[in-house]
């Protein structure tokens, strides 16, 4: 019982003719869609990004500059969790998603099964709520170790600072990525890993070997969303690190609410967009290129 | 990573009869991995019923439900908004659908110009974080006269739901094989009736999952729903960003138990439709 | 699709179909910032006298969340309507910090109507008057004054430290025990930071309370900020105002600066200790009023006034803010002092005296100041 019954691969297969009707016809279709995120989103955008570029009435850099100045250390913290969290984030999917499909043990199966998902149903402000109590040095995590006196009042620490920050992350988003590869490699031919069992292969070494490549697509476009959805969290960095580097949104919610300076907040922005667009382009990129 | 560790494990040996020793590792584990998922979560279940929890009681030192009380005071509007979350998350689900099925469609097998960009333009509402935008949003959607009404934050919402529901679509209807559409092309059906008879049931899965997404990304949603919902239609959400953001832990912790049991009753409708769809085809 | 969208339709014709209930009938919107506690001030209390008063008419109420972030939302709500050209605002009435009224007045959001009303006579206190350097008069109405000061445990801190210099030298002596977050994280925190530019900085702090703003005041700052930077880091910095009390509630700091309001809301709500005390240290940590404030474009002007007039009788201010909510005064204490027995008054002053409130309760600087000491902070105390 998977959600998704079959492996997803990136990009679609151009090789054959009955399948090339016009450009127009395809235009056609993407463009309801299209034209709900252009008019409802990026061309109030626009305004948005145009403002970045607005120093004291003229265009020029100047946001941009004093963004750098005040905030490259931000940037970079903000791209490394992101990075790291999507990291441990692909590692601990593709690890459930594995032991889902390869697992011999139908009762731990369908218990990992029933215990993965949770924390996707818990909306982001939530988390951070829930794990700033938990993970504090006094938090109900510390508190039920000691009690199980697995360590002692003096061994506990805080984790709220950027591994905070990461564990909020990986706790939340890892259901997300897990189901859409748990259900890709569901759907993976059962003959083949078969075979491979036959032949002596390690369950590892099939995992590894085969059922990652055969969803590596859908692997991708799930951390490619995951990257893209973090980078965008507020409640998050707000809620559980309070330490200076900090990441882009809060800066973002800081330069409007302190100083009602749309300018700099539109610079961090468009960073902030680009990290996103240049990531999704490199998938994309190398999706065109497996294609080819 | 520990799954990993114990799919290794658990490959060398072939439990014999008797006692199944590798429910020790595996318990471990699963047992490592319970703790990390529902430590948290125990958290928010003992916050909802604390009356009174501090320094140095690890546990609250009185339960009691006034929280409650508060939560669903008449004057709290908490049912409407959950009837108007669980609405316009039904309605983004179906809009979302109906709007990335043909894009997915199109983007996975036609011959599209700049496909990646069209691609990354669905990423934006999800990547430019929009504190920014919504004044922009919020006066377009004044002039439109959609501020104040359901359709106004069903439309706020589609915009954040396609990222997930355009890009699954189309890793969704990429994965389905193209021979068996010009199979039943070649034995006369339209181009239409070949995709509803047979690619759209392949994908549907695919499709399904990525309504999960949309449909929690709807609940969740903050600020599009007070720039344009309140305060003529009120979400949940409104009422747990202001108990969440300000530190009143039984508030938020209840409301956000409010919105998990719809997302994982959802979740499992979805499942069911899902496993009786998949066996349907298995007799054919 | 059209199938699709017509239960929403329904749904939204219901919504409309409501509003436009007969004309007698008003439904007033109110709009706050502020923690939950705000919300449920005018749910719990206000909004049911409210309409006992004036029967037919409902009030709804929708908070936009804590801090500047709050009322930010507000100005950028007006923001929208206005440049949409709407003729009719959705709002009647909002509940914003000090700070963004300059704004709201700069960008001709709103009504002055503090004349029309009678009790915009017993409001005398200069904040209502002047916010952050911007002269306010007639369009607003304090709802409630509010005070940042230090929150301890007295367990840990016997004697609480009664100025700026003791509060550094205890820190110093008791690393990472005094707690607070900085100035992204609310401004509990910032102000903190103020206080101790006030207390340390070369300048003159009245000059940076009243004005008048000189670019030359700015670069007198550098010791204070460097000593701030030190003390920092053998700070704790906390996630947020809700973090500052939230690490104090578990012990893993001693002392902490707090919104004074929070700090009774978070003690009623059973999560800070009932023993912790408050105390603000010389020569004085800012405070700010949440005003009330009417948009010019409100489709219930007079419903609208009339809530204000009397959100600020003496009557709701001595029952309302005072004895249920824990907040100090919006008009001045004279009207609301005879309202009370001796014992409710006196409790709203247990840990704070009059005297300190009076000697050492500051307002903000004014906003370009403000904004160079927040900018100078980033560059010089955490960078």
């Amino acid at each position: 019982m998977s959600l998704i019954g079959h492996p997803i691969v990136p990009g679609g297969r151009f090789s054959r003719k009955t399948d090339m009707p016009t450009p127009a016809l395809g235009l056609l279709l993407v463009l309801p869609a299209l034209a709900v995120i252009l008019l409802l989103f990026v061309v109030p955008l626009a305004a948005s990004v145009a403002g970045a570029f607005e120093v004291g009435g003229g265009f020029g850099f100047g946001n941009f500059i004093k963004t750098f100045e005040l905030y490259t250390s931000d940037i970079l913290f903000t791209l490394m969790i992101v990075s790291l969290s999507t990291a441990i984030i692909g590692a601990l999917a593709i690890a459930i998603g594995g032991y889902l499909t390869l697992g011999e043990n139908p009762r731990a199966v369908a218990l990992l099964r029933w215990l993965y998902r949770w924390p996707m149903f818990v909306p982001f402000i939530v988390v951070g709520q829930v794990l700033r109590t938990f993970l504090a040095k006094n938090g109900l995590m510390n508190n039920v170790l000691i009690g199980a006196g697995l360590i002692t009042p003096m061994d506990a620490t805080s984790f709220l600072d950027w591994r905070g920050i990461v564990i909020a992350f990986v706790w939340k988003q890892t259901p997300f990525v897990a189901l859409l590869v748990a259900g890709a490699m569901a759907s993976v031919d059962r003959g083949t890993l078969e075979a491979a069992r036959n032949l002596g292969a390690s369950r590892v070494r099939i995992l590894l070997e085969i059922l990652v490549p055969q969803v590596a697509g859908t692997l991708m476009v799930a951390l490619v969303l995951s990257f893209v959805t973090m980078m965008s969290v507020l409640s998050v960095p707000l809620m559980i690190n309070a330490q200076s580097p900090t990441m882009i949104t809060a800066d973002i919610a800081f330069r409007i609410n302190a100083y009602g300076d749309y300018g700099v907040a539109n610079a961090l922005g468009v960073v902030s967009l680009i990290a996103s667009a240049g990531v999704a382009w490199l998938y994309l990129r190398h999706s065109v290129k497996e294609r080819a | 990573m520990m799954a990993q560790i114990d799919v290794t494990s658990a490959s060398q040996d072939r439990p014999a009869m008797g006692v199944d020793l590798w429910w020790i590792p595996r318990g471990l584990v699963l047992g490592l991995l319970a703790f990390v998922i529902f430590g948290p979560l125990a958290n928010l279940l003992l916050w909802t019923v604390a009356e009174r929890w501090y320094f140095p009681h690890a546990l609250p030192i009185d339960y009691g439900f006034s929280y409650w009380g508060r939560v669903f005071a008449p004057r709290g509007n908490a049912t409407e908004a959950l009837a108007n979350s669980l609405t316009v998350a039904g309605l983004t689900v179906v809009v979302s659908l109906a709007l990335a099925i043909p894009a997915g469609y199109a983007l996975a097998r036609l011959r599209l110009p700049f496909r990646a960009v069209i691609l990354i333009a669905f990423l934006i509402p999800q990547a430019f974080p929009n504190l920014t935008v919504y004044v922009n949003v919020a006066r377009l959607f004044y002039q439109l006269g959609l501020n104040g009404t359901i359709p106004g934050v069903v439309l706020v919402h589609v915009t954040h739901g396609l990222v997930y529901a355009v890009w699954i679509a189309t890793a969704a209807f990429s994965a389905v094989d193209a021979e068996l559409e010009e199979a039943a092309r070649s034995i006369g059906a339209g181009a239409l009736r070949a995709f509803l008879d047979v690619t759209l049931p392949l994908a549907a899965p695919g499709l399904l999952a990525s309504a999960i997404f949309v449909f929690l990304e709807s609940l969740d949603e903050f600020t599009g729903s007070y720039f344009v919902g309140a305060p003529d239609v009120n979400m949940l959400p409104l009422l747990l960003y202001t108990a969440g953001a300000g530190g009143n832990y039984q508030v938020a912790s209840i409301t956000a138990l409010l919105l998990l049991v719809p997302s994982i009753g959802f979740m499992l409708v979805v499942e069911r439709f899902l496993k009786s769809d998949v066996l349907s085809k298995v007799g054919r | 699709m059209q199938s699709l969208l017509k239960p929403a339709l329904v749904a939204s014709a219901l919504t409309l179909g409501l509003a436009a209930a007969p004309a007698s009938a008003a439904e007033l919107t109110v709009i706050t910032a502020g923690d939950q506690n705000m919300v449920d001030y005018v749910n719990q209390y206000l909004a049911p006298l409210f309409e006992k008063q004036y029967p037919g008419n409902t009030v709804r109420v929708v908070g936009t969340g804590p801090g500047d972030a709050g009322s930010q939302k507000i100005v950028e709500r007006f923001e929208a309507q206005k440049q949409a050209g709407s003729t009719t605002w959705d709002t009647d009435v909002a509940v914003v910090h000090e700070k963004f009224v300059g704004p709201m007045i700069t960008g001709a959001y709103l009504e002055a109507y503090r004349d029309k009303i009678s009790t915009g006579k017993l409001v005398s206190r200069s904040n209502a008057d002047m916010a952050l350097g911007t002269k306010v008069t007639g369009y607003v109405m304090p709802m409630f004054n509010s005070q940042t000061a230090i929150a301890y445990n007295p367990a840990l801190v016997p004697n609480p430290p009664k100025s700026y210099a003791e509060l550094a030298d205890w820190a110093k002596a008791h690393p990472k025990q005094f707690g607070y977050n900085g100035i992204k994280g609310g401004a509990s925190g910032v102000s903190f930071v103020m206080g101790w530019i006030y207390a340390f900085g070369d300048g003159d702090a009245n000059k940076l309370m009243n004005g008048p703003f000189e670019a030359a005041e700015t670069k007198k700052w550098d010791a204070a900020f460097a000593s701030l930077r030190d003390f920092t880091r053998n700070a704790t910095l906390t996630p947020g105002n809700a973090g500052t009390l939230d690490l104090l509630s578990r012990g893993e700091i001693a002392m902490g600066p707090v919104w004074v309001d929070m700090f009774y809301s978070w003690q009623a709500n059973g999560q800070l200790p009932p023993d912790f005390k408050l105390v603000l240290p010389a020569p004085g940590m800012p405070g700010q009023p949440m005003h009330y404030v009417i948009p010019a474009k409100s489709a219930n002007k007079e419903l609208a006034e009339k809530f204000v007039e009397l959100a600020t009788s003496p009557k709701v201010q001595a029952e309302g803010i005072v004895k249920r909510f824990n907040w100090y005064p919006g008009i001045d204490a004279q009207y609301v002092q005879p309202e009370l027995d001796k014992a409710t008054w006196d409790k709203l002053f247990i840990a704070i005296t009059p005297e300190d409130l009076a000697k050492n309760g500051k307002p903000f600087p004014i906003a370009p100041y403000n904004s160079a000491i927040l900018e100078a902070y980033e560059r010089q105390a955490t960078n």
